[in-house]
């Protein structure tokens, strides 16, 4: 059981001149579900990420973790970020076992972990190596197998697969799901591409422009393994182009008036 | 196309080699035939003999023990101290805030000034040398201690966060290592012009120390021995550099390097 409920939260960004991120956000994320956010650029969704992970605290409202109060971070949620932030100074295995690291796990009892996991995420090899040696899309594997092995039941990612080709994002996007069946998570995915969403997720909601509020959230029943090419699937597609274009006319005219 | 680029590189290193000689050469020769007085040039085989006569009346271990213990004391405390400093200064709330004022206020002194003052309060022995070491050394390391800090990555305190990191384990295993680099440039700078405070203070009151017996040699007009401590005195500082270099690759930043 692992599923968030997010209730009437806002997110304000004190400064100068406060910025209201997130506006009256309500949501559900259901126990084993993948869940993608979709929404354009500065919408709030990283700022979403954040304070589902308990790495932020939402200025109004509240978010529940399994019915507890989100108030910080939590083991039961790992996270993966969008440029794989590992640390340098690291060997790629020191890398991933990080958290069992600091957890307090002895070092024999961890490399076992590592091992499994380098190798579910296709590393197999590159432990010793240090993150420059490695192609943007194999730290972003390292990134992902640094937020399992300390078998969270949530794994939330922010636009992992943003800053890799296109090529290598379709490889990361079936390798994801591999894993999500294989390890029965719940998955919340931040992404601004479309049809990432639409392969992906069970349900996309898609946000709209500052503030970010809900705009639609659209179900995705297809079964798996799906086809990029299912017409169904680029149905929902332009379904989603379409709301976004109403948006962005909806704004504008904001702007003109 | 290897072996040609290998064959270049041994060709240039003849070449210099062979500059280099020729250099001292042309010297030895000018004041050979007196063309130039050796009170102003000494010949390069004279500047040898000297180093040799140096080492063998072992006079000279004394005088290096002496500036190498009063840089290795300064220098060792300027380290530590500059490091515990800066990072107080950062990781403390408001410490850097309540602290700036004073330490832009120090940092402004220009150290040598202090030199002759510190002779009043210290004495010319060891102390005064190690203190002048000190102040050339800590503050350099201090603000680069402290900009090091601040330029950890944002992203990389959210990793330690996520995974419930102690402020303990975050300073650690996530700030002190990421700024390892920049600490480690202001480590390499100071050395250098440690290795000058400890000098100059010799130089302008002291009993022993390198850079005692050089004053010495030049106000006796023994100019091959002033020539020969200089030389001295290089080694010394380049290998000084060489072993913060060797630390810094092969012990703390192993990731750099590869
Ligand atoms: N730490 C912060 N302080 C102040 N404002 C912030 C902060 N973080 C984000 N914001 C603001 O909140 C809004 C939403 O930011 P957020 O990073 O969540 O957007 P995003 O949807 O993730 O955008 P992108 O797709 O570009 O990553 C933006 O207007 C941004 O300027
Ligand atoms: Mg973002």
């Amino acid at each position: 059981m692992a599923g968030f409920t997010v209730e009437n939260v806002s997110k304000v960004y004190d400064g100068d001149l406060p910025t209201v991120s997130l506006q009256h956000i309500n949501l559900e994320v259901r126990d084993g579900e993948f869940l993608c956010i979709l929404g354009p650029s500065g919408c709030g969704k990283s700022t979403l990420l954040e304070l589902l992970a308990g790495l932020q605290l939402p200025t109004e409202g509240e978010i529940r973790l399994d019915g507890a109060k989100v108030q910080g971070p939590s083991r039961s949620s790992g996270v993966v970020f969008q440029d794989a932030s590992l640390y340098p100074w690291r060997t790629i295995s020191q890398n991933v076992g990080l958290g069992l690291e600091l957890g307090g796990m002895r070092k024999a009892e961890r490399q076992a972990l590592v091992d499994k996991y380098l190798s579910m995420v296709g590393l197999q090899g590159f432990g010793s190596k240090y993150p420059h040696h490695l192609s943007g899309g194999m730290r972003q594997r390292a990134g992902i197998a640094r937020a399992l092995v300390s078998s969270p039941n949530i794994l939330l990612m922010d636009e992992p697969f943003g800053a890799v080709d296109h090529l290598t994002r379709l490889q990361l996007q079936n390798d994801l799901l591999r894993i999500w069946q294989e390890e029965r998570k719940t998955v919340v995915f931040v992404t601004h591409d479309v049809s990432e969403a639409v392969f992906l997720a069970d349900r996309v909601v898609l946000l709209s422009p500052r503030p970010g509020r809900i705009h639609h959230i659209f179900d995705v029943s297809q079964e798996r393994p799906r086809k990029r090419e299912d017409a169904r699937l680029l149905k929902i597609q332009n379904d989603i182009y379409s709301a976004i274009y109403d948006v962005k006319t909806e704004a504008d005219l904001e702007f003109t008036i | 196309m290897k072996a040609r680029k290998a064959k270049n590189k041994k060709m240039i290193w003849a070449g210099q080699t062979g500059l280099l000689l020729v250099i001292l050469g042309i010297c030895e020769l000018l004041v050979r035939t007196e063309t130039i007085s050796s009170l102003y040039l000494p010949a390069p085989s004279q500047v040898f003999r000297e180093l040799f006569k140096l080492f063998g009346d072992g006079e000279i271990w004394r005088h290096l023990y002496v500036t190498l213990a009063e840089f290795a004391v300064g220098y060792g405390l300027a380290a530590f101290g500059g490091l515990a400093v800066g990072m107080a200064l950062v990781l403390i709330p408001w410490a850097e805030q309540f602290f700036r004022p004073y330490l832009s206020a120090l940092m402004a002194i220009p150290k040598v000034t202090i030199v002759p003052l510190l002779a009043l309060w210290l004495g010319i022995g060891i102390t005064h040398k190690i203190s002048i070491v000190f102040l050339f050394c800590f503050f350099t390391i201090t603000v680069n201690t402290m900009t090091g800090i601040k330029q950890t990555a944002d992203n990389h305190l959210k990793v330690a966060k996520v995974f419930e990191a102690t402020r303990y384990q975050t300073i650690m295993k996530v700030i002190l290592p990421s700024a390892a680099p920049t600490i480690f440039a202001g480590l390499r700078l100071s050395a250098a012009t440690g290795l000058v405070g400890a000098l100059f203070g010799e130089m302008l009151a002291s009993k022993d120390g390198l850079g005692n017996i050089l004053v010495k040699a030049t106000s006796l007009y023994n100019t091959a021995q002033a020539f020969a401590i200089v030389a001295l005195v290089t080694v010394v500082s380049v290998l000084i550099i060489a072993l913060i270099d060797w630390l810094e690759r092969s012990v703390f930043l192993k990731w750099k390097s590869s």
